[in-house]
């Protein structure tokens, strides 16, 4: 494989970058296009872009995804116990946000600790960055329950997780991490893939279901 | 499976909506007054159209400490001006009185401090009830507002101001079918014409709110008749009555339609959208009144009217439209479903008298005129011998008289088998013969001969099979009988 490296890549990795770091960034505009691609076509949502594609990027950085799954659920779970917890405080915003933010921390640590005790290493050993982008996906998860409710809150937040786990697999595959090296150029092609998915009009798959009813009557 | 797709494009989905329809048709400014509900107000006043009246509004924390509670009627909307989806409003029915033992305290120790006394004036003992029977305070209410001022619920947390509304006053025709709150209108205007519409009914599952995301109930309108048809409860499930009821959600006439529609092409001239939607809600004493517009009106109003939105939008795209007259009649015309044609047939029935005079054409292309008895005590029309002959039935006649029909007995439970019976036998041999008709009837029972026929009563073509029978000694040599009637109503006066 070393000598079908595309120079470009080679180039790269001469100036000092590494090959991990090359890969990563050439899977961002795949990853957002299988974002956008199952959002336009599909009709699964998440929360916006941005945070499936930071939330792959954290898994990606954990060791083993079922710890990265494993926090995004205790990040999700928390949030929701402590909106009922904190309702009847009727607090502003931004501190209610940083008191959830607070209790999460707390929660993550308390569970860093207990993984540990318990042998489970492998928690322990997750490294800061992805565990604090994951904390901050509560205040995302509040924004969207203020504004739409809990039930789509949580269908989001699970559609964000099954989006993420999906970019996860596609970002760790062999083949597709070689077939970058080789032909990086490729990415080119999300190109005019998102115009296409800009300029799509159909109905997602999600609509022909929730119309369905319609449709079989017209 | 192609036919599945192929249908589909009646649907309108999110994407066609946005790049479709609101991004081309709905300019950023006009968006700007969907966003800001005092703004709206203020813009659709000035043009004459109806709206809720403001009371006041909070725009500063420094402005909510100053504000004078007193000023505050019984009952009102408190709500945020940027808010959506139905988030941060709180309505209030009716104040309470402050009980007694608190009240003469309070007043003792106001008197003390030299402030006026009165009833309830400035006291933060005041409280106003809310729909689901809870005391909401003045320091409730202040808490609301700072959480609304700070942008708990305007989109991206932007600060916002929050403001006072009058209630509006539930029309005793909806009371049966709501659960609190207020029911309201949503009509999808598109180019000037109206092109769909739903009556959401507050639940108790949406407490009090006619939100359908919350679980508010959303039925379909017609657009011409105003009579609501089908209806679904929440993002879903088609429901044919109002929950724990017998209250059928169908067929309700709404009142004030062509106003509500009117108002809502108004509504969409003044914003300056293209493409949108526009609540309204009919006051008790104001009728209907425009509560808000939308500049992404959701797309559950095709699920309430189990119609796809898609294809009345491409309908209406292009059309020039002058005047709102003009849109919400194209509206009602085009959209108008069964329920009106059902209608229209019964407006648009001839009437005729008891007896009419009726034409039939000849063989050799003359028109020839008859008195006819309009009988609905007939089930089929009756002709007579001599008539008959003339339309050139003679040679049926004929051959029917040379069968001997003795064999038959004629009574009501032989009927079928006659007729089975005679039409094998002989059918065959008597021209123009179509059936049989066998006849009961208190001068005695008769098998008769049937032909096709035609004739024109009121310039209505009727093709009818009717037998034939000798009237001679009858004053009618035509009788028409109910099958044939269908077309028309009788008035026995005419």
């Amino acid at each position: 494989m070393e000598n079908d490296i595309h120079p470009i890549i080679s180039f790269f990795i001469r100036e000092g970058v590494p090959l991990k770091t090359v890969i990563l960034i050439l899977m961002l505009p795949l990853i957002a296009t299988l974002i956008a691609l199952l959002r336009q076509v599909f009709g699964v949502k998440a929360f916006g872009i941005y945070t499936p594609l930071i939330i792959t990027f954290a898994f990606l950085a954990t060791n083993g995804i079922r710890y990265g799954i494993f926090i995004f659920v205790a990040v999700i779970l928390s949030g929701m116990i402590m909106r009922f917890v904190l309702k009847p405080f009727r607090l502003l915003y931004l501190p209610r946000v940083a008191i959830m933010i607070s209790v999460v921390a707390m929660v993550i640590l308390i569970m860093l600790t207990l993984g540990g005790s318990l042998k489970r290493t492998g928690l322990a050993a997750v490294s800061i960055f992805p565990i604090l982008i994951m904390i901050t996906l509560v205040e995302k998860f509040i924004a969207v329950q203020i504004e739409k409710g809990n039930k789509i809150a949580f269908k989001l937040a699970l559609e964000t997780l099954v989006i993420s786990i999906a970019g996860y697999y596609l970002a760790s595959w062999e083949f597709l991490i070689k077939f970058l090296a080789i032909y990086p150029w490729t990415i080119l092609f999300t190109l005019p893939i998102n115009v296409l998915l800009g300029k799509w009009t159909g109905l997602r798959v999600s609509e022909y279901l929730r119309f369905r009813e319609i449709i079989k009557k017209s | 499976m192609f036919e599945f797709f192929q249908k589909s494009r009646s649907v309108l989905g999110m994407n066609a909506r946005n790049l479709e329809f609101i991004r081309p048709h709905n300019p950023k400014r006009a968006k700007e007054i969907a966003d800001n509900k005092l703004l709206c107000k203020s813009v659709l006043k000035k043009n004459g159209i109806f709206v809720s009246g403001l009371i006041a509004k909070i725009k500063t924390a420094t402005e909510l400490e100053a504000f004078d509670w007193q000023t505050l009627p019984n009952s009102f909307a408190l709500k945020p001006n940027r808010g959506f989806g139905g988030e941060g409003i709180i309505v209030v029915y009716g104040k309470k009185k402050p009980a007694r033992p608190s009240a003469s305290m309070s007043e003792t120790l106001r008197a003390g401090n030299g402030f006026a006394t009165g009833d309830a004036g400035g006291n933060h003992n005041d409280a106003w009830i809310k729909a689901d029977g809870s005391l909401i305070t003045i320091d409730d209410l202040k808490n609301h507002i700072r959480n609304i001022i700070d942008g708990s619920f305007s989109l991206s947390n932007i600060p916002d101001i929050a403001f006072f509304e009058e209630r509006l006053q539930l029309l005793r025709f909806f009371k049966p079918y709501t659960y609190k709150g207020i029911p309201d209108i949503r009509v999808i205007v598109f180019n000037k014409v109206p092109v769909m519409a739903m009556l959401r009914l507050p639940t108790k599952e949406s407490s009090g709110k006619a939100n359908l995301q919350q679980g508010a109930i959303g039925a379909g309108i017609d657009m011409s008749s105003g009579t609501t048809t089908t209806a679904i409860q929440g993002k879903s499930g088609f429901i044919d009555t109002v929950p724990g009821t017998r209250l059928l959600l169908s067929g309700l006439k709404i009142p004030y339609w062509k106003d509500i529609l009117t108002l809502s092409v108004k509504a969409q001239e003044v914003s300056g959208l293209g493409f949108l939607g526009v609540d309204i809600a009919i006051d008790k004493e104001r009728g209907p009144i425009i509560l808000e517009i939308n500049a992404y009106p959701g797309l559950s109003i095709q699920l309430c009217n189990k119609t796809g939105l898609k294809e009345r939008l491409e309908r209406v795209r292009g059309l020039q439209i002058k005047t709102v007259e003009k849109g919400v009649r194209v509206g009602m015309e085009l959209f108008g479903g069964e329920i009106e044609e059902e209608m229209e047939n019964i407006s648009g029935k001839k009437i005729v008298g008891s007896s009419e005079k009726i034409k039939f054409t000849l063989p050799d292309g003359k028109e020839i005129e008859v008195l006819a008895k309009i009988d609905t005590g007939a089930y089929s029309t009756s002709i007579d011998i001599e008539l008959a002959k003339q339309l050139g039935f003679g040679p049926t006649l004929e051959s029917f008289s040379q069968i001997d029909l003795s064999a038959y007995k004629l009574l009501p439970e032989n009927e079928s088998l006659i007729k089975k019976d005679f039409l094998e036998k002989h059918k065959e041999k008597i021209p123009f013969l179509e059936d049989v008709a066998v006849i009961f009837s208190s001068s005695g029972s008769s098998l008769r001969p049937v032909v096709k026929i035609e004739f024109k009563l009121d310039n209505e073509i009727v093709s009818s099979s009717a037998n034939i029978t000798d009237r001679k000694n009858l004053k009618y040599p035509v009788i028409v009988g109910k099958k044939d009637l269908r077309k028309f109503l009788i008035d026995v006066n005419k």
